[in-house]
């Protein structure tokens, strides 16, 4: 602290002294780090002029100076130095490192902290884990990696946003991602499809309400705080580029043991269903397989670029990046394409006085997005095509959509996808503009004032066009002629961040004091129009244009377009105030209170308060816990209660702008009887809603031990969630059969671990390194209340909530094998007695599994010898339990003759084979499965996710090149996948309907990299 | 000094912010409030034709086709029916068919009531005014008879018995917190016939088929005196509105199912292109809400329009390719086998498109009208009250003679006049005649329901047809003939009474 003060006056005495002193005189001396060893490169300035050079290549340096003038000695990574000139004309010194910069600064969300002052549960992961990992999502990239934090594909698609939940799920229809903070700039999970992952500095993420009460109605999910790079000051200029080639390839991980054609052919002879019947063996013998999987799945090629530039003169830093991705998807007419420009700068006054700090970056992404994965649509879902396929459909049966419209055979399903993929294109173009700007001002030594501006820009346009020659256009055609469609979606959004903020920070003997008032202004706006037409004259079609639209014509109005717009508008105001006393880095507390007014409570419930409380105890600095093993050991524990406002997930737009006015009794206009515009009822009000409130209690020890051979830190929690918004159900006289009120509570409960063992630790570069990391987490649900009479609210799907149990668990009748007198299946009654005839309503009972696991986290190793580094991490899931619906459908008689079915069914009952596990192919009670446990699946998994091998260059081999490192790596995604669950990946689940199948598996990813810097 | 001043500057800076609220009140643009949304008879209007476009029969048709003996598997099939178990005979408080009545008619009923509440407060200006007022509240008032009639078919036990439970009665806007329990028959038979008294009071339209009319609130009456047995009165009901609705030619009958006629239609929802229900709604599901069509088949109603259910074999052997109906009821472009027995693969060699619901090929497929009131259901009520009063053979005014003049107009020639040897045989023929005239209209679950006994018969399938799962018969009286009390109320109301059976 000293120093840092004597470093605040001094501007003030340089300016004042200079007047006393003239004479210059030329001082020359030598730099040096802790270690004795020179430091070339160092900055020295004359505090107060222009004046100032550099260290040599030896630690030299010579410049001319007065008497009494102070000279100042940067280098980054150490310690800042000054030194008054005197007499002596030699001035040698030795820096320290800085702790400050080397031990992690830790974000505090609208602060920093040193690790060591630092009273709250958080996890920061440095851009060395993030950049070039071949992941487009840098979310995705996450997984893993911050124990506590699951992260759940929803889709392979190159960029998909994952699914993230901190310490459980902490809402039922609410948002449950937690708030991303770029730079100042509150985002959404959609906002990182089109980030470059290579900005990276570091990526924060806030656990404990010390952390993020400070918040508000914001921080009940947790908050991950990601800032971007800078240059330095005074650092030449550095230009670095790297570059990533990556290969993607389905996960052949699916064990349904399905039917090639013969025995499908076979099969359907059999049954007496589909194209095997009436066929002799001999012809069944002549049709191939067609491995529909890998038809419709392919290796995908990536190529990124990216590259970095970043320099510093004495007040101001810049640092600039661009970035290019071409992502193949692994599912046909799957990509992503993105374009990154970047630019940080940073400036000072050379008083230090006023500082400033300005962020842009301009990101552009083009995607070909297939939907309707995951239903039903078999003409439509290309990953039905892929799963399940008739084989000896051969994919040189297509000759063009019109053949297949007659006969319209369901097995024809490969051939309506392989026409799709002709004739359709959906395409995304996204145009984001990140900007923040922020500038601090002293106003005296211990205060200072500041402000930060942010705004995200955001235009997305989604353009989808079925080809009028296609399978689905003339089908659907009825009249029209030509028939087709082209709809574009065009979706606008700004908001805009602003924190204004007074900091007051003072030392007293032992005592420091750092306290802040601020106040938050978020405003958001929103535009989606767009339109769909019918009709396109093939000759001119082309995505995106309109010269192949067909005008109607008033006789028939078969080509009446559709168009569409929507504004929405959204708002936050909050003030708040946050404190933070430290004695002697003893003993710390901090404490927050704000209040917090969000537009979607104007009308109910305007300001919530939401406030922590959190306290440390660094037991490694008193005086009588020395001569021990510990080298840190840090105790800390908070209280605190934040909010959600993201109660409901409702319009399109994103989670800023969802569920606007809840509050009110709504009546829209829209197509009454006969196509005549009418009047009707749309939305009934609920006056008393409000945020979801979390309160959370959290304790937690960091400690090193053994030279700081092992460090680690473990986190107890317990979050209790209120004010649930919840479906509570009311009578169906009201229109509608449930409202959507803040009833219900859920509690979750868990423990983080996170421990790093350096097995092997070098002093010396090149030296052998070997860490191991374990990263975990535990946590148990309960639900505590429910706003229903029974203590029990069915979500659908075969899941409910009930007092006492688990979140979200499974609620459906078991399954209790097949009867080996007649083949049909089995069940349990509630009582547990057996039964073909099971009541589909009273006899499901809580299976005690749900999709929420109950451990999960990674482990691996890092390791470095000689320029070689290796890196692994294996990611565990534990306790996660799915409906495999994809088996459902291979097990399914009723698909026999129309999709591909499993070998499994040759074990089917017979009168010949009665002790089995399927049941009769004509089982007569087969409709009931759907509502049983028989498809329930464990989906826990230890998979491979991560692992890197490179080499660096050392620097020997570079001199005279030009070159200042050269890097080389490769690196493997989801390479190994240990699972019991028979799907392509088990990872892959869509949250909202955890039952459904056909869904786009994550891709094995192998890449090559190459980084270099001059 | 100089710092003093910016502190200040600063400091008046977050007082200026302080007091920003133009981030919390944010009225979203184009919002309605419910207390703006009606303020003149002309935002009646709008708000009727709104009611109107409540209304929808599709989960009716839904419900009576796959639940009873009209339908077979497809083979275009991709689960319907089968997966959620309506075609086994599955009904339960979870299943679509009872939760998708309920919550349509209460949703009907709830805009109907606020209409009313609404019109209430708006004095007219002048007589037009008063006049477009009185005939805007006299078709709200015969639909909401028409829906109470609905819940009383669909969750009452027995239509005959005044005590026995419908659903809950409601003639006003509830707030969310209410929770009534189930009122008797008797109660909604009061509140029904005090709705249409009040419709034919205010009403001056005599006949229009897509609006209620005076016409309409007869057929009301009628139906409503069918249903509880009250036969002479029904009889009579039925007299008035005969010669006004004659029964259609041949080619009028298929002009009727391709919407290009509207011969014998009393009242019909109308569906036009791009529209509510213009959309393939819920394919397989009880729910519905699309093309009525579509409840058969995905694309159109022919074989190339994947049709994922076919007609019931035991329908299609009632039908007689000499009849219109034949040609109504099958697609031409059906696949018959000779002899289905013989058949190598069922599902293939034998394909019965339905083919009522073809919709507009050259536009739109399968979208059409939906036929709720028609003139055939007049003969077939009289030939009902002729078997209830014992006329049941002769050449005039007996259930022989009704039936007959149905056939001969449906054949186009002199058709034999039927012998019965008893009631029994009379009501099951009038049970069989009424199967293939409305089939897929709607009705055959709530004719079995309401004179399957009397009349023998019950659900009877094809064994071919329920080879699948088995489920091939069951017997008229089966609890499964009254729709459960949802559980989508019940949740919310737990003390309401559910029916017997489930």
């Amino acid at each position: 602290m000293k120093s840092k003060l004597s470093w605040l006056i001094t501007p003030l005495l340089a300016l004042f002294m200079s007047f006393s002193y003239g004479q210059g005189k030329t001082i020359s001396g030598n730099v040096t780090d802790q270690n004795g060893l020179p430091l070339p490169g160092v900055s020295i300035v004359v505090v107060g002029t222009n004046n100032g050079t550099q260290t040599d290549f030896d630690g030299n340096f010579a410049l001319t100076a007065s008497v009494g003038q102070t000279l100042r000695f940067t280098y980054l990574g150490q310690k800042t130095e000054n030194r008054v000139v005197g007499a002596s004309n030699t001035i040698n010194v030795q820096m320290e490192e800085d702790a400050e910069t080397l031990d992690e600064v830790v974000v505090q969300g609208y602060r920093t902290a040193t690790k060591e002052t630092s009273s709250i549960a958080s996890s920061t992961v440095s851009s060395e884990t993030i950049v070039n990992r071949p992941n487009a999502s840098v979310v995705q990239t996450l997984s893993g990696q911050v124990a506590g934090l699951n992260i759940t594909a929803a889709s392979g698609q190159p960029g998909a946003a994952p699914r993230v939940t901190l310490r459980g799920v902490g809402s039922i229809n609410g948002n449950t991602d937690p708030l991303y903070v770029i730079d100042g700039i509150p985002v959404d999970a959609q906002a990182f499809r089109s980030l470059g992952n290579n900005d990276i500095e570091s990526i924060s993420v806030l656990k404990d309400a010390g952390a993020t009460a400070i918040y508000g109605n914001r921080g009940a999910n947790g908050v991950v705080v990601i800032k971007t790079r800078n240059g330095s000051f005074n650092q030449k200029l550095s230009i670095s580029y790297s570059g990533l080639l990556q290969f993607t390839s389905l996960v052949d991980n699916g064990e349904y043991e399905l039917n090639n054609s013969q025995e499908q052919l076979l099969l359907e002879r059999e049954f007496g269903n589909g194209r095997g019947v009436g066929l002799t063996d001999a012809e069944i013998a002549g049709f191939t397989t067609t491995d529909y999987p890998n038809f419709f799945f392919d290796t995908g090629l990536t190529q990124q670029h990216t590259v970095n530039l970043s320099s510093g003169s004495e007040n101001a830093t810049q640092f600039t990046s661009l970035g290019f991705r071409d992502e193949e998807g692994i599912l046909s007419a799957s990509s992503l394409q993105r374009f990154n420009y970047r630019t940080n700068v940073t400036g000072r006054t050379s008083d230090d006085k006023f500082s400033y700090g300005a962020n842009l970056a301009v990101n552009y992404s083009q995607s070909d997005e297939p939907n309707a994965i995951g239903t039903g649509g078999i003409n439509r879902n290309i990953v039905l095509a892929a799963f399940q396929s008739v084989p000896y459909i051969s994919p040189d049966e297509y000759t063009n959509g019109a053949a297949l419209l007659s006969p319209l055979s369901f097995a024809n399903t490969p051939l309506f996808i392989i026409d799709l993929l002709n004739t359709f294109s959906r395409e995304e173009n996204e145009l984001q503009i990140l900007g923040s700007f922020n500038a601090d001002y002293k106003l005296y030594k211990d205060l200072t004032a500041r402000v930060v501006l942010s705004g995200e820009f955001r235009d997305q346009i989604r353009t989808t066009v079925e080809g009028p020659t296609s399978f689905n256009a003339l089908l659907f055609a009825g009249g029209r002629d030509p028939s087709g469609f082209q709809t574009q979606s065009i979706d606008r959004q700004f908001t805009y961040n602003q924190v204004t903020s007074l900091n007051y920070n003072k030392t007293f003997g032992k005592h420091t004091i750092d306290g802040g008032a601020y106040v938050e202004y978020f405003r958001g706006f929103f535009q989606n129009f767009g339109f769909q037409q019918f009709g396109l004259t093939p000759a001119l079609l082309s995505p995106g244009d309109g010269d192949a639209f067909i005008a109607d014509n008033p006789n028939d109005d078969l080509f009446v377009d559709t168009v569409f717009a929507n504004r929405l508008e959204t708002g936050l105001f909050s003030y708040f105030f946050q404190g933070d006393w430290d004695y002697d880095t003893r003993f710390g507390v901090t404490g927050t209170i704000r209040r917090d007014a969000s537009f979607r409570f104007a009308e109910s419930n305007r300001f919530g308060t939401f406030g922590s409380v959190s306290g440390r105890w660094n037991i490694d600095k008193e005086s009588w816990f020395d001569d021990n093993a510990f080298d840190v050991l840090k105790l800390r524990g908070s209280w605190g209660v934040t909010g959600n406002q993201n109660i409901a997930i409702t319009a399109p737009a994103g989670l800023a702008f969802d569920a606007p006015d809840l509050t009110r009794d709504l009546f829209t206009t829209g197509v009454g009887q006969g196509g005549a515009n009418s009047l009707f009822l749309n939305q009934i009000g609920n006056n008393t809603l409000r945020w979801e409130a979390t309160e959370q209690i959290d304790i937690g020890v960091d400690f090193e031990v053994f030279q700081s051979k092992l460090r680690g830190s473990v986190d107890v929690y317990q979050r209790t969630t209120t004010d649930l918004f919840l479906a509570s159900p009311v009578s169906s006289i009201n229109a509608v059969t449930q409202l959507n009120t803040n009833t219900g509570e859920i509690e979750n409960r868990g423990v983080d671990l996170t421990l790093n063992y350096d097995i092997l630790r070098s002093n010396k570069a090149g030296g052998l390194n070997l860490t191991l990391n374990f990263v975990g987490n535990f946590n148990e649900q309960e639900v505590i209340d429910l706003p229903t009479d029974d203590g029990r609210l069915l979500l659908g799907g075969g899941i409910a909530l009930e007092e006492g149990g688990r979140l979200s668990e499974y609620f459906l009748v078991r399954y209790a094998g097949v009867n080996p007198a007649n083949g049909n299946l089995l069940f349990l009654t509630a009582d547990g007695e057996v039964t073909e005839n099971p009541n589909v309503d009273t006899d499901r009972v809580f299976l005690g599994k749900n999709l929420t696991p109950d451990f999960q986290g990674s482990f691996g190793f890092d390791f470095s010898y000689k320029g070689w580094f290796a890196t692994t991490q294996w990611n565990y899931v534990i306790g996660v339990d799915r409906i495999d619906n994809d088996l459902a459908g291979f097990l399914n008689p009723n698909n026999i003759g129309q999709f591909r079915t499993s070998r499994d069914l040759e074990r089917a009952f017979t009168p010949d084979n009665r002790i089995t596990d399927i049941p009769s192919l004509t089982a007569q009670n087969l409709a009931l499965s759907g509502n049983s446990d028989r498809f329930l699946q464990s989906a826990d998994f230890l998979r491979l996710r991560f692992a890197t091998i490179g080499y660096d260059f050392p620097s020997q081999f570079l001199e005279g090149t030009g070159i200042s490192n050269l890097r080389i790596f490769a690196q493997g995604e989801n390479i190994l996948t240990f699972t019991p669950w028979r799907g392509f990946d088990p990872e892959v689940i869509n949250t909202f309907n955890p039952a459904q199948s056909r869904l786009f598996p994550t891709p094995r990813v192998f890449a090559f990299g190459l980084e270099v810097g001059f | 000094m100089k710092n003093l001043q910016k502190l200040t500057l600063f400091a008046s800076l977050i007082v200026v912010l302080w007091s920003c609220n133009d981030a919390i009140d944010i009225e979203q643009p184009g919002r309605l409030g419910a207390e703006q949304a009606f303020q003149s008879v002309a935002d009646l209007q709008l708000g009727l034709l709104g009611s109107y476009a409540t209304l929808d029969a599709t989960p009716q048709i839904q419900f009576n086709s796959v639940f009873t003996d009209e339908l077979s598997i497809g083979f275009d099939s991709g689960g319907q029916g089968i997966g959620n178990g309506e075609y086994g005979f599955i009904l339960n408080p979870g299943s679509a068919a009872s939760t998708a009545q309920w919550t349509n008619f209460y949703a009907s009923l709830n805009s109907f009531n606020r209409l009313i509440e609404a019109a209430a407060l708006i004095t007219p200006a002048d007589a037009d005014e008063q006049a477009q007022l009185n005939e805007i509240l006299g078709q709200v008032h015969g639909l909401r008879a028409y829906i109470n009639l609905l819940i009383v078919t669909y969750f009452s036990t027995d239509y005959t018995d005044d005590g026995a439970l419908a659903g809950i009665l409601i003639d006003f806007v509830p707030t969310v917190d209410q929770l009534l329990p189930r009122s008797t028959n008797g109660e909604f038979y009061s509140l029904i016939e005090a709705d249409l008294n009040l419709a034919q009071s205010l009403l001056t339209t005599q006949s229009d088929p897509i609006v209620v009319s005076q016409d309409f609130i007869t057929f009301m009456r009628l139906r409503m005196a069918i249903f509880r047995q009250q036969y002479p009165a029904a009889d009579a009901l039925a007299q008035q509105l005969i010669p006004r609705y004659p029964l259609a030619n041949r080619a009028q009958y298929q002009g009727i199912f391709t919407d290009a006629d509207n011969t014998g239609i009393i009242f019909e929802m109308q569906r036009v292109l791009n529209d509510r229900y213009d959309g393939q709604g819920a394919t397989g599901s009880g729910f519905a809400g699309g093309w009525a069509g579509a409840n058969y088949a995905f694309v159109n109603g022919t074989i190339d329009g994947s049709p994922y259910f076919e007609i019931g074999r035991s329908l299609f052997d009632l039908l007689d390719p000499a009849d219109i109906r034949f040609d109504v009821n099958v697609n031409n472009t059906s696949i018959i086998s000779p002899d289905i027995n013989a058949a190598e693969d069922f599902r293939s060699e034998d394909i019965l498109v339905v083919g009522k619901y073809p919709g507009d090929p050259a536009s739109q497929p399968l979208l059409n009208d939906l036929k709720i009131f028609r003139a055939a259901e007049l003969v077939l009520y009289r030939a009902e009250a002729a078997a209830a009063a014992g006329n049941i053979n002769g050449a005039a005014n007996s259930t022989a003679a009704f039936l007959k003049e149905l056939r001969d107009a449906r054949f186009g020639t002199d058709q034999p006049l039927p012998m019965f040897a008893n009631a029994t045989e009379a009501f099951g023929a009038i049970l069989d005649e009424r199967r293939i005239e409305f089939a897929f209209e709607g009705y055959r679950w709530v004719d079995l329901k309401r004179m399957g006994e009397r009349g023998g018969r019950g659900i009877l399938r094809e064994a071919l047809d329920c080879a699948i799962n088995g489920a091939c018969s069951l017997p008229a009286t089966d609890f499964r003939f009254t729709l459960p009390v949802p559980i989508v109320e019940t949740n919310a109301n737990p003390d309401i009474q559910q029916n017997p059976g489930f």
